[in-house]
């Protein structure tokens, strides 16, 4: 080719949109920030199969209820719970969480019995919860100085609450990865006696269930209730009438710690410092002020009560484990398969036009495709085996396109007029945009779908499509109509 | 290469439609049948009916494996090359499986082991069949909005789904288990299978000429396009299923078959229907 030609190639936008993007993505990969260690691999990300590292899949054991009722709802929240054992929770004007898994079936006489009616019914918990599920999980993994943790909720299609939170630790062996799940801190309840001097009273194992920040309707203030067991509750007592909180609450504060660290410490209410005084309380409440501020430690206040136990018990239903070295085997076979793929379609197209001024533009056009997908998949998508073998098949898919446009174009064997280039290409172009439209279609669900551990692989089609259709046919398009017109 | 050598113009409409019409026929009737006697149209694999899946490189042989796992439910062992195997148990209880995860750590502790629960499998093949059903759905709202004409529209969409539950039918003959993978690629299939089949139409309906030519040029731009697809997902189904990768060995295989299938579906199928369409004087 002349270097006019060239030049006269760059001008073109097509052309020129197609080298930005490919210099933007060699950019991405490699300089932003420059990674040198990893060599090839500069910023790529890898999923949990080709790194190495554990995941866990935990279904929450709770459902959402709607309901219908003419009775106050705090009536049948009561109900619920002592018939259920189990924590319910007001969603919103018609939604209950019931943190219990339990059937539509045995619950319908639940709700008849409170005069009562379910509306709808479905597995999962409240969006509220998930997000706190969430949150001591990242707690958790943060403590431990955890680098490369992902922690996903999932709802499946069909719902509108989450059921399932997926979390995944790079590097970490599944021993390790279901301890940091499973474990919990150390709480503890402890009381003022004299200047800063606390005796202990209880540990967190005495406490039977945690409620979610209310606000006070008399004082406006946030807290959050929690209840003691029988014994919990006399220990309480025990303790609140030995060093004198009862007579003198405010000397006496009581301090909570978890894993020795002061969490919360306030005095004895009045109310309670009264109650105390006949009987044990099993039912508390610790205040944190009015306002956002204190809603804000009421939730905080609220994990640490529940000492890194999440708030619904949740079941492993899935869980897998890939040692670093098997990922760093499945990394070098995937980049052959790659590499091979380019290469035998080269050796195809090669048999086909016998001609390298049409077979070596193709195979770098589908080269740059690839780069520049793997430079937008740096930033939103990692790439886990299945998407690698979503990048292959838009190797495939991608030199089907660029077949149709050259023959489409090579009509009868002559090289056309420009007009009818032009004229050949749109229709070419016809073709492919409709082809690429239903592959975009057929794998849209895919990618949308939360459960699918292959979304990863239609969102890499779908984006490589996408790029085919936007960038890399139309300059494809150019280039040939420049080569052919010599 | 041997299809270059079929003259698609040598056969009556008839003649072309048979061959698939009648594949399709008894493809229905065996995954009609496997639907009545299990419930599913395929046989699941471990991620739709639960189970453990294992990959370890080790030496010992198929029945050192098959030994060592014996109180298990073992279900297969597969091998690679390079002392690749691939290792799948069914569901069992957690006690069970927590003795089994310490035995593979104590004998193969580089293993990769994956396990999903019977009743969350349930809920995959849910969201699976879900996922099939919008994607063909949506395919055929495309294919029908870019043609505005029943005809050309609903044969490239009979082709599309002969292609899938052909293609299931081979599975389901040969042994691949019905999985996250394999539905991904039975879904990856409706695209490839679309692609063949708008050029067939696009230029039989839309271009001027002779019949016999069109059909002849599309049929040879056609076959290069799905070789050159077939030889790229041949190459990533050698490497890896030598290298072990089982997700993407299943996606190939897939892949693989349903590309031949497609190679039938298209151009004795759908060619066969438009050009039946066309000599009836459909077109204008």
């Amino acid at each position: 080719m002349k270097s006019e030609t060239i030049v006269h190639l760059i001008k073109d936008w097509r052309v020129a949109l197609l080298i930005v993007l490919v210099a933007g993505s060699l950019i991405g990969i490699y300089l932003t920030p420059p990674n040198p260690a990893n060599g090839l691999e500069g910023n790529l990300q890898f999923g949990l199969d080709l790194q190495g590292g554990s995941w866990l899949q935990m279904e929450f054991q709770s459902v959402v209820v709607a309901y219908s009722t003419d009775k106050p709802v705090g009536d049948l929240i009561e109900n619920l719970q002592k018939s259920l054992e189990a924590d319910v929770i007001q969603i919103d004007e018609n939604h209950l969480e019931i943190r219990k898994g339990v059937s539509r079936a045995d619950l319908e006489p639940l709700f008849a019995a409170s005069d009562a009616k379910i509306v709808g019914y479905q597995e999962g918990v409240s969006s509220f919860t998930a997000d706190e599920v969430k949150r001591i999980l990242n707690d958790k993994v943060n403590a431990l100085g955890m680098q490369d943790a992902r922690i996903n909720l999932l709802t499946p299609t069909g719902s509108e609450y989450p059921q399932y939170v997926r979390i995944e630790l790079a590097g970490v062996d599944m021993a390790t990865a279901q301890e940091i799940v499973g474990k919990q801190g150390m709480f503890e309840i402890r009381i003022q006696t004299t200047g800063n001097e606390t005796e202990h009273v209880l540990y967190g194992d005495q406490i039977t269930s945690v409620g979610v920040p209310q606000r006070s309707p008399e004082t406006q203030a946030w807290g959050v209730g929690f209840t003691l067991s029988d014994a919990g509750a006399q220990a309480f007592r025990d303790a609140a009438l030995r060093y004198g909180a009862v007579d003198n609450p405010n000397a006496h504060n009581l301090v909570m710690l978890l894993d020795n660290k002061t969490v919360y410490s306030a005095p004895l209410s009045g109310d309670l410092a009264a109650g105390l005084r006949s009987a044990p309380v099993r039912s508390l409440s610790a205040s944190t002020g009015t306002g956002d501020a204190g809603l804000e430690d009421a939730m905080t206040l609220e994990i640490h009560l529940r000492a890194g136990a999440l708030p619904v018990k949740v079941n492993v239903v899935g869980s897998g484990s890939v040692p670093a070295a098997l990922g760093e085997h499945f990394k070098t076979t995937v980049a052959i398969a790659g590499l091979l793929a380019l290469l035998t379609v080269g050796v195809v197209v090669y048999y086909r036009y016998r001609e390298p001024s049409i077979v070596i533009p193709m195979l770098a056009i589908n080269l740059s495709e690839i780069i520049i997908l793997l430079g937008i998949a740096r930033f939103i998508q990692q790439l886990d085996l299945a998407s690698i073998a979503g990048l292959i098949a838009v190797i495939g898919t991608g030199i089907d396109q660029l077949v149709i446009i050259t023959d489409e174009v090579l009509h009868e064997g002559r090289v056309p007029s420009p007009n009818l280039y032009m004229k050949r290409y749109g229709r070419a172009f016809g073709i492919i945009a409709i082809a690429a439209a239903t592959v975009i279609i057929a794998m849209l669900p895919l990618a949308l779908m939360d459960l699918s551990t292959l979304r990863g692989f239609a969102i890499i089609t779908i984006l490589g499509t996408m790029i085919g259709i936007l960038v890399t046919r139309p300059a494809y398009g150019k280039v040939i109509m420049e080569i052919l017109s010599k | 290469m041997e299809f270059v050598r079929y003259d698609i113009n040598k056969y009556s409409p008839r003649q072309m439609v048979a061959l698939p019409l009648v594949l399709l026929l008894l493809a229905g009737i065996l995954l009609g049948y496997t639907t009545l006697t299990t419930g599913l149209p395929l046989k699941p694999g471990i991620d739709f009916a639960g189970g453990t899946a294992v990959t370890a490189f080790t030496s010992d042989s198929r029945e050192t494996i098959e030994a060592t796992f014996s109180g298990y439910p073992l279900l297969s062992v597969g091998e690679g090359i390079g002392g690749g195997k691939y290792i799948q148990f069914g569901p069992m209880d957690d006690a069970r499986y927590q003795s089994l995860v310490a035995l593979i750590n104590e004998k193969y502790p580089d293993a990769k082991v994956d396990q999903i629960g019977e009743t969350f499998g349930k809920t995959l093949q849910g969201q699976a069949f879900l996922a099939l059903l919008f994607s063909f759905i949506g395919m055929s709202v495309v294919v029908v909005i870019a043609f505005r004409n029943l005809v050309p529209a609903g044969a490239v969409v009979l082709s599309a789904f002969a292609d899938i539950a052909v293609t299931a039918a081979i599975m389901q003959i040969i042994g691949i288990p019905l999985s996250l993978g394999t539905t991904a690629a039975l879904l990856m299939l409706i695209g490839y299978s679309v692609d063949s089949d708008i050029l067939l139409t696009t230029r039989l309906l839309k271009r001027k000429g002779k019949l016999d030519e069109k059909l002849a040029g599309a049929f040879r731009t056609g076959i290069i396009m799905t070789t050159t697809t077939l030889a790229a997902i041949a190459a990533m189904w050698v490497v890896s299923t030598a290298g072990q990768v089982q997700i993407i060995s299943e996606i190939a295989s897939v892949l693989l078959i349903g590309l031949f299938v497609d190679l039938m579906n298209t151009w004795m199928l759908n060619a066969g229907i438009l050009k039946e369409y066309i000599l009836r004087g459909g077109k204008k």
